[in-house]
């Protein structure tokens, strides 16, 4: 465990620059919101207040639909960052050329593949929360001022948001993991073409000789999709906030479908990491 | 099998393709020598190499301190220490960073060796690798590999491209700071001039095969170089040596030392003299 902690602590430093690039692109959001705000205020035209909206929805429905939606652009930017830090996971030593320094090293292939695996996907997992951290409390005192903060629902709408994002990017970022033992270089982008090709191929196929082949794009497509607030009818959420919520951890997290996103990550982490025991380092 | 040999390679055979990198390599290395691995550029000095330390696929049998290797493991690397060409230390890093890691990792690294080393050295621990001059790389490769307590240390060119006055430094280091007599230390370099004082033993290898591991002084009493005037070049031709060599007014050879010719001016060979008597070739 000692070994692997120095993996995940080195794996950190020489990763830090890329993994912090989210906050930064947060950061610079918020900024122009803040300059594009002061120039409004100050020129009279800045106006919040949600409660005299003619047919507004319950603050309820707007704690959560809020920090839900607030996390929708840092979670694209992290799937974004899981894909350029795992598809260099296994050969950036390579174009480094430290690979023969960090294989000489007395430690196992799997902890360092993990470690790897690891600070690629969790790493920006990490950064998902800080920023969500930040903007929750943001949210929690703009709608304390603006209309009324419900802890509980928001809470809710935010993790809902960041556990789809989560599970995308497990999903996403072991795949490109996978890729990038079998590609040396660009790794993801190959991994799709094939993926595409593949599907076409098969589309073509199934066409002329009316076989039935599986889709691999479709299958990929469906094992990500997650339930979205939108897939449950806007009618039973203001009906009953607590059940709606519950509803959509069930689509989201409480399901097979959740077991089977979990043991695909881990078996393109193993088949990756079988690859890259398997690779001769001239 | 000899259990007192640190390295023992049979029948090494290693294939690129179709293309025979190393050609059924016998190989015995006793423990506390120094030896040298010679041979021209694709000889095959680094596939050897790499196949000890278990990063290349290959048949035949590898044992190292009485242990089968037949493919990268965590345990070869407790006990062999490996300095490739200096760059190969990870840029991103800064000096710190690389010898926590490095610490962190290795049961046998001697931290208070390391930090002896490092406030005698003049490197910064908080620079980065990647702005570190290349001579200020093979002082932090030679911190790294000194503080750890390893049986076997393996070099593979590591001062390519280096000046002489740290090509000097890191052989001296090695020596003086590494070496002990329960310590084996195997340098393939192309500075041979450099590392012949230091050398015991002996390997030479020619397209894929060892054509000699010998002891160095034993090497240099059978052979030696016998000189003639030009004009007398056939008293050296008739003893079939690979390569004469010409200079001003004079032919040369290397040839066995029992040899007798008359009015020859006889020398003690260097290492690559007897390179290129046994090998052949120019890129020694």
């Amino acid at each position: 465990m000692h070994k692997f902690k120095a993996l995940i602590r080195k794996d950190l430093q020489i990763s830090k620059k890329t993994l912090m690039i989210p906050i930064w692109i947060t950061a610079g959001f918020y900024l122009l919101i803040l300059l594009i705000s002061a120039f409004a205020y100050f020129s009279g035209k800045l106006s919040m207040d949600l409660g005299n909206i003619q047919g507004s929805p319950p603050s309820e429905t707007i704690n959560y639909i809020v920090n839900m939606a607030i996390m929708g652009l840092p979670g694209l930017i992290s799937l974004i960052f899981i894909i350029i830090l795992t598809q260099g996971a296994l050969n950036e030593n390579i174009r480094n050329n430290s690979e023969l320094f960090h294989r000489s090293q007395p430690v196992s292939i799997w902890y360092q593949s993990a470690s790897r695996y690891i600070v690629g996907i969790a790493g920006n997992w990490l950064v998902l929360f800080a920023i969500a951290i930040f903007n929750f409390l943001l949210v929690a005192i703009i709608l304390a001022i603006v209309d009324k903060f419900m802890f509980t629902t928001a809470l809710a709408g935010m993790a809902q948001s960041i556990v789809s994002f989560m599970k995308t990017g497990l999903i996403i970022g072991s795949l490109t993991f996978f890729c990038s033992a079998v590609f040396k270089d660009k790794a993801f982008l190959q991994g799709l073409a094939i993926i595409v090709g593949v599907q076409f191929l098969f589309i073509i196929l199934n066409a002329l000789m009316q076989w039935h082949l599986p889709l691999p794009l479709s299958y990929l497509i469906k094992l990500i999709n997650t339930a979205t607030p939108s897939s449950i009818s806007p009618e039973i959420f203001n009906e009953n906030v607590s059940y709606y919520i519950m509803e959509i951890w069930k689509k989201i997290l409480i399901n097979w479908n959740t077991l089977l996103q979990v043991a695909v990550s881990g078996v393109l982490f193993v088949g990756a990491t079988l690859i890259y025991k398997s690779r001769e380092i001239k | 099998m000899t259990q007192e040999n640190v390295i023992q390679v049979k029948n090494l055979t290693k294939y690129y393709g179709k293309f025979k990198a190393l050609d059924n390599v016998e190989l015995e290395i006793p423990p506390g020598r120094i030896i040298g691995l010679l041979g021209k550029n694709g000889a095959g000095k680094s596939t050897l190499m790499r196949c000890i330390l278990g990063f290349l696929k290959h048949k035949g049998e590898i044992e190292i301190l009485g242990k089968k290797i037949t493919k990268h493991q965590e345990s070869i690397h407790k006990n062999i220490a490996f300095i490739p060409d200096v760059n190969s230390l990870d840029d991103r890093l800064t000096v710190k960073q690389t010898m926590d890691y490095v610490s962190a990792i290795n049961s046998s690294w001697n931290n208070e060796k390391a930090m002896e080393l490092l406030a005698s050295s003049d490197l910064n621990p908080n620079q980065k690798v990647a702005n570190l001059s290349k001579g200020m790389k093979t002082k932090l490769y030679l911190l790294i590999t000194l503080s750890l307590d390893v049986k076997i240390l393996l070099l593979d060119e590591p001062t390519l491209g280096l000046d002489i006055v740290f090509r000097k430094e890191f052989f001296n280091t090695i020596l003086g700071e590494f070496y002990d007599e329960t310590k084996t230390i195997i340098i393939s370099t192309h500075q041979v001039e450099e590392v012949e004082q230091i050398l015991q033993d002996i390997i030479f290898i020619d397209e894929g095969k060892i054509i000699l591991q010998q002891n160095i002084e034993e090497l240099k009493n059978e052979y030696s170089i016998f000189t003639v005037p030009s004009d007398q070049k056939e008293k050296l031709e008739q003893h079939n040596p690979k390569v004469i060599n010409k200079t001003l007014g004079h032919v040369s050879a290397v040839l066995n030392s029992k040899i007798e010719i008359q009015s020859a001016q006889i020398n003690r060979p260097s290492l690559s003299d007897l390179f290129m008597e046994k090998v052949g070739g120019s890129n020694a």
